[in-house]
């Protein structure tokens, strides 16, 4: 297991950190699991990946699946704290456009109290 | 110590326990019994073995049998028969030796001697039937008669024949009428693997045994229950017994082997909550025999080698069904491969090339290349995930791909069209990045990048990353995709890589990256060279990644 995952709540609002690898298999599955429970308290959350040193094409389908599945089912999700190398793989796959990316935990709460879908 | 005189039926000599040869032939591979000798090995067709290259004499060799062994010779061969290599006149075979006849490396034979392990214990099997126990057979006969039996049966396989087995030598060794076994299931409940009776006859039906002794022994912590009905007062609830007349019951729980320790007090504790896996139960009833003396050395015996038994049959029932699912894995693999082994089609304005490279027996690349009035398209793809699920989804996507480009259809609606499969088909979280590319007669390339690691353009050594890209395929249903173009002049090359080459991993877990790919492609034109320097650059560090590169030369 190369993926540890924190949670707590602030404000009506999963904060969600990632800490290792996430890689189809073992991690992609325990993310997906996380997302969902975490969702299932509140529909607002700040998924922070600056801790997340690689993703592999696996656990970027996992992220993708639960945003979509989130996102049809009313929920909010922010992005934050991508490295460069996240960052790369976004762009490559023009994810960048589906996610929303915010530079911080901060502004992604920001934007998530303003409503901003 | 000498067994008591054996009456069963005894096999003939060498039933079912031919050598054989395993013919390899290309791809093709067979068996053949070597059921008689001479064997006859040549060109002709009344040759037991004929092999049809005008390398292989008429009559080439034979192979004939002398005191148990088995020897190959060769009849004045043009070209010679080899045994591993060595060209020989005469040579008595060992298991596993490579025979060849005149064509070296393109047919040959590999010796197995019988296997003799399986029909041994066969034979036992039936011998052990059919041995009557005299009345004076002491235990200790008795017990050692069934280790015996325990001991050869371990060499089978077949859970069945052990259980039948099992139930045959305790029947005798007990003297009781009926048996069963019964195992538990995956829920815990106790199941009626096998049952026989004192005649050898099969008992398909237990609604008339007492399951409640049944249920007693298995929960007791005892080696073995008895239960002789004429002693024991109680017999409310027993309803079994009191209908069907049962006399004795003995029931014996089979408790799963534990690691061998040392016999102290602790391993004693241990030994006690061992996972029962079954029980063994006998019965008699008032009419017939009483069981009630049979040896307690004996149903201890029984408790502890029948236990061990099933275990080692299961364990050899898993391996058997492990080395099946492998087996099943390699087909799916060689299925792939096949899939895999792209023809190039020859156009007189591109040169192809590809090469792939798997991380495990079957991944997730794959390429393909068509040529249609609409010009020479190429595809490489890499689905999302890694093993079977990955392989299945990616011949499916080849296969779609494939029919569309053989159709001329524009490379943009070949992709919604994949893309719609693989979103409307609810496949979870899987999706392919890939790239699509078509080169026209004239130097104009379309392409469509769908989330794949950029192509290189390589034109006149200097390499151009094109920025143009779309979101992967099966990701999201309601996504768009738009094609980039590009003019190619003669010598410009297109290479398209998959990511398990940018991010093949040194053991310092430093990535290959863009930049070493794009100096290799700069400076090379060879495939050869890009695959070089990614295993020197992971100095040994196995590929956690299919690894695919695709080059399209441009000739003009």
């Amino acid at each position: 297991m190369n993926l540890k995952i924190e949670k707590h709540l602030v404000d009506g609002v999963s904060i969600v950190s990632c800490h290792g690898r996430i890689m189809f298999g073992e991690e992609a599955t325990i993310l997906r699991d996380n997302l969902k429970e975490a969702l299932s308290k509140s529909p607002k959350m700040v998924l922070n990946l600056a801790g997340v040193t690689y993703i592999d094409s696996g656990g970027l389908g996992t992220l993708v699946g639960v945003f979509s599945s989130a996102r049809a089912a009313g929920a909010d999700i922010k992005l934050t704290g991508l490295g460069q190398r996240l960052r790369d793989v976004l762009q490559i796959t023009k994810l960048a456009t589906v996610f929303e990316v915010f530079d911080n935990e901060q502004e992604a709460l920001a934007a998530l109290s303003r409503g901003v879908a | 110590m000498a067994l008591q005189p054996i009456t069963g039926p005894t096999s003939s000599p060498g039933s079912g326990i031919f050598p054989t040869l395993v013919f390899v032939q290309g791809n093709d591979q067979r068996t053949i019994n070597l059921d008689h000798t001479p064997f006859t090995v040549g060109r002709k067709v009344d040759k037991d073995l004929v092999i049809a290259d005008p390398r292989v004499s008429r009559d080439h060799a034979l192979i004939t049998s002398e005191d148990g062994q088995f020897c190959v010779v060769d009849q004045g061969s043009k070209h010679g028969t080899f045994v591993n290599g060595e060209r020989v006149q005469r040579k008595t075979l060992e298991r596993n030796d490579r025979v060849e006849f005149g064509v070296r490396d393109v047919a040959y034979v590999i010796f197995h001697p019988h296997h003799a392990s399986s029909n041994t214990a066969r034979e036992f099997l039936s011998q052990i039937s059919g041995i009557q126990i005299s009345t004076d057979t002491t235990d200790l006969e008795k017990l050692t008669l069934f280790l015996e039996a325990a001991r050869k049966l371990n060499t089978t396989g077949v859970l069945d024949e052990i259980l039948v087995t099992l139930l045959d030598a305790t029947l005798k060794l007990t003297r009781a009428e009926r048996g069963y076994v019964f195992m538990r299931d995956e829920e815990g409940n106790l199941r009626l693997a096998a049952g026989r009776n004192s005649k050898g006859e099969p008992l398909l039906d237990d609604t008339t045994i007492s399951h409640s002794i049944l249920d007693e022994g298995v929960k007791s912590n005892s080696e073995f229950v008895i239960t002789d009905t004429s002693q024991s007062l109680d017999l409310a609830g027993r309803h079994s017994i009191v209908a069907y007349d049962l006399r004795t019951v003995i029931c014996i729980p089979l408790r799963k082997p534990q690691v061998q320790a040392t016999r102290d007090v602790q391993a004693a504790v241990v030994e006690g909550a061992a996972e029962v896996m079954g029980a063994l139960y006998v019965d008699s009833r008032f009419a017939s025999r009483d069981i009630s003396s049979v040896s307690n050395d004996i149903l201890r015996a029984i408790a502890t080698e029948a236990a061990s038994l099933i275990e080692n049959a299961r364990l050899v029932q898993a391996e058997e069904a492990a080395r099946r699912y492998q087996q099943e894995l390699s087909i799916a693999a060689s299925i792939q491969q096949g899939l895999m082994a792209v023809s190039i089609p020859e156009v007189p304005f591109a040169r192809m090339k590809g090469k792939n490279l798997s991380c495990k027996e079957i991944g997730g690349d794959f390429f393909d290349a068509v040529n249609t009035e609409e010009g020479l398209a190429v595809v490489l793809a890499d689905v999302s995930g890694k093993g079977v699920s990955a392989a299945l989804l990616a011949n499916t996507l080849q296969g779609m791909i494939y029919s569309q480009l053989t159709a001329g259809m524009p490379l943009i609606e070949i992709v919604v069209a994949a893309n719609r499969f693989f979103t409307h088909k609810h496949i979870g979280e899987k999706y392919a990045t890939m790239i699509i590319a078509r080169l026209r007669r004239d130097g104009e390339l379309e392409y469509v990048n769908c989330g794949h690691v950029p192509p290189l353009l390589v034109c006149n050594k200097e390499v151009i990353r094109p920025p143009h890209g779309n979101l992967p395929v099966g990701l999201l249903a309601d996504a768009t995709y738009e094609s980039d173009h590009v003019s190619l002049h003669a010598g410009d090359r297109l290479i398209l890589v998959t990511d398990g080459v940018t991010e093949a991993e040194n053991a310092r877990g430093d990535f290959f990256e863009d930049s070493r790919l794009e100096a290799v492609a700069g400076k090379s034109n060879s495939l050869e060279d890009i695959f070089a320097a990614v295993a020197n650059f992971c100095g040994g560090t196995p590929l956690n990644d299919d690894c695919t590169v695709v080059e399209l030369v441009y000739s003009g």
